[in-house]
């Protein structure tokens, strides 16, 4: 039964890390200016990163250890210090998207200005991680996120052209734009492959006590939870082919994205993407702020959890705290929130290497994991994700500023 | 046992299964008359700032001096006080509230988190 | 010379040379053994170069490499500590690599 439970992590790792602000953006950019035809974009992201989480969890599983855990036991202070700053900066600029998300879906539905609801969603995420235990997050955000199938209803209520969507999952040069092509082509990677995603993911089976019984439901769920994140993205791309495309909108602000669903549901269109954004920013920020107290905690060898009072991990506190206040501080200050969000894939991207790396070390070392360290099939695809990551951090900078504006 | 493989950057566990911290930095002693022995683990801000360059470790030392809750950068656990060198921690016979390791833990709880409501799950 | 304390971490990677100035290599690891109380260095292991050599481990286990360099071991009385920012052999590298274990 506990394992079926994991199934739970899976899915919360999915609504959070896989379908949050970044891929909500992404995804409707992508359908409404090339419709079908970045699908090939997502389906890459998703096979890359259904690897990187059945590692993830598979190294968890075997040494139980989080990965920034091993990474500074095994590489020293000085080696993970880079990988750490990176890691913390994207913690930061992503928890502000998500923080921004969720004001924006709560504007959607009361006309009350972005800005004004940072301190009430920077609250509410607050006491949700102040009170909560970690199976509570889990399985509460995962129920919420079903909400997110919204998505998937509406692109069959839309009866896409099979063909074209078929068509659409090979990779295409593009007719028009390349620049903007390329831009959400290389957004929707680093929306999917966030860096946080798959270190979450190794501290999130530690919380759930996992041993290496675990390591044929692992998995499991890596291919379902993120399968699951994937369909919903998917949906998310059709439904913007459908509605927004033949209406010639892009998408460079969040309101366009939001009449999305009001072909396929016409009275509550508005409300029912306000919901689903705001739960999936909402899984988000939790996850992001927990990765952030998780790495930074382990880098310095206190006491952590979420399962632990307060009391007993000041320290892993504080620095969820802090960055919920930091985060929610630059939403006050009027950043808008797509910009941010697009600003954070880039960068996403670009500091893939830097995180990366260290992981493909670890994930060959035979003393840790024994019989479970990777094979060749897992080492040529994090081989391949580590070229295309140096190849993506070239190319995101650039064309953020040449492509996204 | 080898020293950076085995006890640099490892957790610390005190007596009670609490983490409480890394060697993040090992002192030996060199004697005139025998092999070196290992005579503390240290802690701190202070000494990570150092292994990136010892001007590092000054100037932190000097910032932490004037806003730090603790009395020194520099936490020395004795090698006397270690009891176990495991693969994954380091067992050490102290508990770790009674160590300047969980100064910042101990302020916290008194002044921030006593005062805040709900804290337990 | 009397007892001095040194910081393993500022010891690692310090470049040893032997009493003709010429290389021996980096200190890369420090072994030691617990003797009832105190834990004693039995040797240290010299090297290319400390960080490169760990993750060289794992990258060339990766590739199918096998471990390049063999490391020199120097057991603990054969190293002059005395000025720890330059640490002495004793003897020659060659007479060490004489002695080196099979």
């Amino acid at each position: 039964m506990k394992k079926a439970m994991t199934l739970a992590l899976g899915i919360l790792t999915s609504v959070g890390g896989f379908f949050d602000v970044g891929n909500i953006a992404t995804t409707a950019q992508a359908g409404a200016s090339f419709r079908f035809q970045l699908i090939w974009s997502l389906l890459l992201a998703t096979l890359l990163v259904i690897f990187l989480v059945e590692m993830s969890g598979r190294f968890a599983a075997v040494s139980g250890k989080a990965l920034p855990d091993a990474i500074r036991e095994h590489f020293g202070f000085t080696f993970w210090l880079v990988p750490f700053a990176v890691l913390t900066l994207i913690h930061l600029l992503t928890l502000g998207a998500e923080i921004g998300g969720m004001c924006f879906a709560l504007h959607l539905v009361t006309g009350i200005p972005v800005w004004v609801w940072a301190p009430v969603v920077a609250i509410l995420t607050w006491l949700f991680l102040w009170r909560s235990t970690f199976s509570t997050i889990e399985n509460s955000t995962s129920l919420l996120g079903l909400l997110t199938l919204a998505f998937v209803v509406a692109a069959l209520l839309h009866h896409p052209p099979t063909g074209e969507v078929v068509a659409g999952m090979l990779p295409s040069l593009p007719h028009h734009d390349p620049e903007k092509y390329w831009f959400i082509a290389v957004s929707i990677l680093g929306a999917v492959i966030a860096p946080y995603l798959f270190y979450f993911y190794s501290s999130g089976a530690v919380e759930d006590d996992w041993d290496p019984s675990y390591i044929a439901v692992n998995r499991g769920v890596a291919l379902i939870g993120m399968g699951f994140g994937s369909v919903i993205s998917l949906g998310a791309i059709v439904v913007a082919a459908m509605v927004l495309a033949p209406r010639g909108i892009e998408v460079s602000d969040y309101h366009q994205a939001a009449l999305m669903l009001t072909d396929a549901f016409p009275f509550w269109g508005f409300a029912l993407f306000a919901a689903a954004m705001g739960i999936a920013c909402l899984g988000a920020a939790l996850e992001v702020a927990l990765s952030m107290a998780y790495t930074t905690a382990q880098t310095f060898g206190w006491n952590w959890g979420e399962d632990l009072n307060p009391r007993e991990d000041a320290r892993f506190c504080l620095v969820y705290t802090g960055a919920i206040l930091l985060s929610a501080l630059l939403i006050m200050f009027g950043v808008d929130p797509l910009k941010l969000t697009l600003l954070t894939m880039a960068i996403n991207a670009a500091a893939l290497p830097f995180v990366v790396i260290p992981f493909l070390l670890l994930m060959n070392d035979g003393k840790l994991l024994r019989e479970h360290k990777n094979g060749w099939l897992s080492n040529a695809v994090i081989l391949f994700i580590v070229i295309l990551s140096f190849v993506l951090a070239v190319v995101s900078i650039p064309l953020a500023i040449r492509g996204g504006s | 046992m080898e020293l950076v493989r085995d006890v640099l950057d490892k957790q610390l566990i005190d007596r009670e299964g609490t983490k409480m911290g890394r060697a993040d930095g090992v002192v030996l002693e060199i004697r005139p008359d025998g092999p070196p022995r290992v005579d503390s683990l240290t802690l701190g801000f202070t000494v990570l700032a150092s292994r990136l360059h010892p001007r590092f470790g000054d100037w932190f030392a000097r910032v932490r001096a004037r806003w730090s809750v603790r009395k020194s950068g520099r936490y020395r656990v004795p090698w006397s006080v270690v009891e176990e060198v495991r693969q994954h921690d380091i067992q050490l016979a102290v508990r770790a509230l009674d160590t300047p390791a969980f100064d910042w833990e101990r302020w916290l709880r008194r002044h921030v988190i006593e005062h805040l409501p709900g804290a337990s799950k | 010379m009397k007892a001095r304390k040194v910081s393993l971490e500022r010891l690692v990677g310090r470049l040893v040379r032997d009493p003709d100035g010429r290389r021996a290599g980096r200190i890369l690891e420090v072994e030691a053994e617990i003797e009832g109380d105190d834990c004693l260095v039995r040797e240290y292991r010299l090297g290319a170069a400390a960080l490169l050599q760990r993750l060289g481990i794992s990258a060339g286990r990766l590739v199918g490499l096998p471990f390049r360099h063999e490391p020199l071991r120097v057991p603990w009385d054969q190293l002059d500590l005395g000025d720890p920012e330059r640490p002495r052999l004793r003897c020659t590298v060659e007479e060490l690599r004489a002695r080196q274990p099979r």
